[in-house]
């Protein structure tokens, strides 16, 4: 096999691009989160501000905020290795292994909030066709599953040309391709098949069983009239491409910017306005929800939206998820092509930090409330256990991001180039 | 004929008899031993009207021990399932602690165990468990079953088991519930269910309560 070291044919990234400091401020998150996760698996779930009134808090937040993420960046992917928009092609890895790794986060996050940690195992062992969440830890095995069989595929032809690199890189490309390094038309147009397969079948998967499938877990709860409405699920599946379409774009310029490589505007800018259009209809399905909501005047529901719209949640609500979080990001991305990539990267960070807003606006509302008149009111804080584990996952996360496209060939390379020849 | 030998146990309360004394509360926790944070049933005060034309309604609240329970039917690893007798039971052995049933009851009647004890204000707390469903766990641990597991009333099926009645209706000083099979239709609770001023909790929701009141 002969390898192409420099060239068009060659994976675009210079290893030895400053991360350092990086690595060790994620080191030290990891190593705060280490320590927080050390006090909770001794402590039980004793020391998290739950109660019984408020069972559910910050690491249920942010288990659905990673699920979206995944879901959202998957999908994006989608458009290019199914729907062939060959415009994204260059961060179609990207968002796969983003994908992926979000997926690995918000698992952890899951695995953190069980009451018997040491039974996680049982939620596969044991089963109930009636229980969405027991459909719920199946699809997300599927889809982990396939994000990796997909993302392997995708990279194939880069972790061949890199077996001959003496580097770790090259090592763990070469140990990856054992037996799988043959680059023929016929083996490549192969690679694509299964890839287009693999997508296909990832969209139901990630729609209806992965995200779709997370907001219908609180749509079905008839106790809480607030989540019990059948357009839940299809807000998740919004708010998730949302908030993955936002995530990769934030990611790629951050990455970009350090490797001090060339950013494609044209391919941000597109991003920019598929991230405006979801960003949309989001905002129009979340008005419909609120005002059905509202004007059924239902005692819990109207009680949840008053402490979101006027009560303790209404500095979020407005300043957060509304405020930086919509109206901000609408206005910067509808500027479209004069858009800079740092305009770009700040409508981006915004729209995560609103969708973040958004479920903890989910989550958390409805649980203060009690569920008789006459029993006590939840008054949920999160203690610094969950904070600083929830931390301490979203940089390892981020350093799986980081060390992943550094030791994987994630970036546009010969392949594409076939492609866009092609095309 | 097997049917004439189902039983369904149920529970009725009569609020207008119903004095708010907490006396249920207290005689279920020392016959559960249940943690701090746990209570399987507690008497809610509600006032009512504007004065001075004002009412106080006391109402004890165990598990309603629903015939279409939501918390069974969400529960990914059916630890919590509806048994022949029409008890809503939890295998604490099974639960995984992810408290999906606690925020799907409508009632509110469900409780993590924060593994917390009284071991502080109370001697010997920790020295001896109540043996729930017949279980019988010995001496209660950190860390060890029912911690970390979701509880809740369970009609003291321990009791039941050998021929008593549930705690807070042998202990409760008004007489305000009654217990017993509601399949037999000359049992007093199957009497009282058909009265006039029978009602059920949030009937809407469909869950099918077994534990009726009397407005």
């Amino acid at each position: 096999m002969s390898v192409a070291k420099t060239g068009p044919g060659s994976p675009g990234i210079t290893l030895g691009s400053d991360f350092r400091s990086t690595y060790a401020t994620l080191l030290i998150l990891m190593a705060a989160g280490a320590y927080a996760i050390g006090a909770r698996v001794l402590g039980g779930l004793n020391v998290t501000g739950l109660t019984s009134i408020t069972p559910w808090g910050v690491w249920v937040v942010f288990y659905i905020f990673f699920v979206g993420l995944s879901a959202g960046a998957f999908l994006l992917s989608t458009l290019i290795y199914v729907f062939g928009m060959h415009r994204f092609e260059k961060i179609g890895k990207e968002a796969l292994l983003v994908s992926l790794i979000s997926m690995v986060v918000a698992l952890c996050f899951i695995l953190l909030d069980l009451g018997r940690m040491d039974r996680f195992i049982y939620a596969l062992w044991f089963g109930n066709a009636t229980s969405v969440l027991a459909w719920e830890v199946r699809f997300y095995m599927l889809y982990i599953l396939l994000l990796a069989v997909e993302l392997f595929y995708a990279m194939r032809p880069d972790l061949v040309r890199l077996r001959g690199e003496a580097s770790l890189r090259g090592r763990l490309a070469a140990a990856l391709t054992r037996n799988r390094d043959n680059l023929s038309p016929a083996a490549l147009e192969r690679d694509h098949r299964v890839m287009r397969v693999l997508g296909a079948l990832g969209i139901p998967l990630a729609i209806l069983g992965v995200h779709g499938g997370t907001g219908t877990l609180f749509a079905v709860v008839k106790a809480q009239p607030y989540w019990n409405s059948a357009l839940f699920p299809v807000l998740f599946v919004v708010s998730a491409l949302v908030s993955g379409t936002a995530l990769l774009m934030v990611l790629h310029i951050f990455r970009c910017r350090r490797q001090g490589r060339k950013l494609d505007l044209d391919l941000l800018r597109g991003m920019g306005a598929l991230l405006l259009g979801f960003l949309a209809l989001d905002l129009m399905l979340e008005f419909y929800e609120y005002l059905i909501g509202a004007y059924r005047l239902e005692a819990a529901e109207w009680a949840t939206l008053t402490s979101i719209f006027a009560g303790r949640y209404a500095w979020s609500f407005w300043l957060i998820q509304i405020g930086l979080g919509a109206i901000i990001p609408v206005i910067i991305l509808a500027r479209g092509s004069r858009n800079s990539a740092g305009n770009l990267f700040l409508a981006a960070l915004l729209v995560l930090a609103g969708i973040m807003a958004v479920r903890f606006h989910i989550v958390l509302p409805p649980l203060a409330l009690p569920q008789l008149p006459g029993l006590p009111w939840g008054h949920y804080g999160p203690t610094w256990v969950e904070w600083v584990s929830s931390l301490g996952l979203m940089a390892m996360g981020m350093l799986l991001y980081v060390a992943g496209t550094n030791f994987l060939p994630v970036d546009g390379t010969a392949e594409d180039e076939r492609s866009g020849n092609n095309g | 004929m097997k049917d004439n030998d189902q039983v369904h146990w149920a529970m009725v309360i009569d609020l207008q008899k119903c004095v708010g004394c907490d006396t249920c509360t207290v005689s279920c926790k020392a016959e559960n031993r249940t943690p701090p944070g746990v209570t399987y049933n507690v008497v809610t005060e509600v006032e009512m009207g504007a004065f001075p034309h004002i009412t106080r309604v006391n109402q004890p609240r165990p598990c309603m021990q629903c015939d279409n329970p939501p918390c069974a039917q969400v529960c990914p690893v059916k630890a919590t399932y509806k048994m022949e007798n029409g008890i809503v039971a939890v295998d604490a052995d099974r639960c995984i602690g992810c408290r999906y049933c606690m925020v799907s009851c409508p009632y509110g009647a469900r409780y993590f165990d924060f593994g917390q004890d009284y071991g502080q204000e109370m001697a010997g707390y920790n020295h001896l468990t109540t043996p729930e469903y017949g279980v019988n766990r010995g001496i209660r641990k950190k860390g060890k079953t029912p911690a970390g597991t979701v509880r809740k009333c369970h009609f003291c099926l321990h009791r039941l088991q050998r021929g008593e009645e549930p705690a807070c209706v042998e202990i409760c000083p008004g007489d305000a519930r009654y217990f017993g099979n509601l399949t037999d239709p000359a049992s007093v609770v199957a009497r009282l269910a058909a009265s006039i001023r029978a009602m059920v909790l949030k009937e809407e929701l469909g869950t099918h309560p077994r534990v009726i009141y009397l407005k």
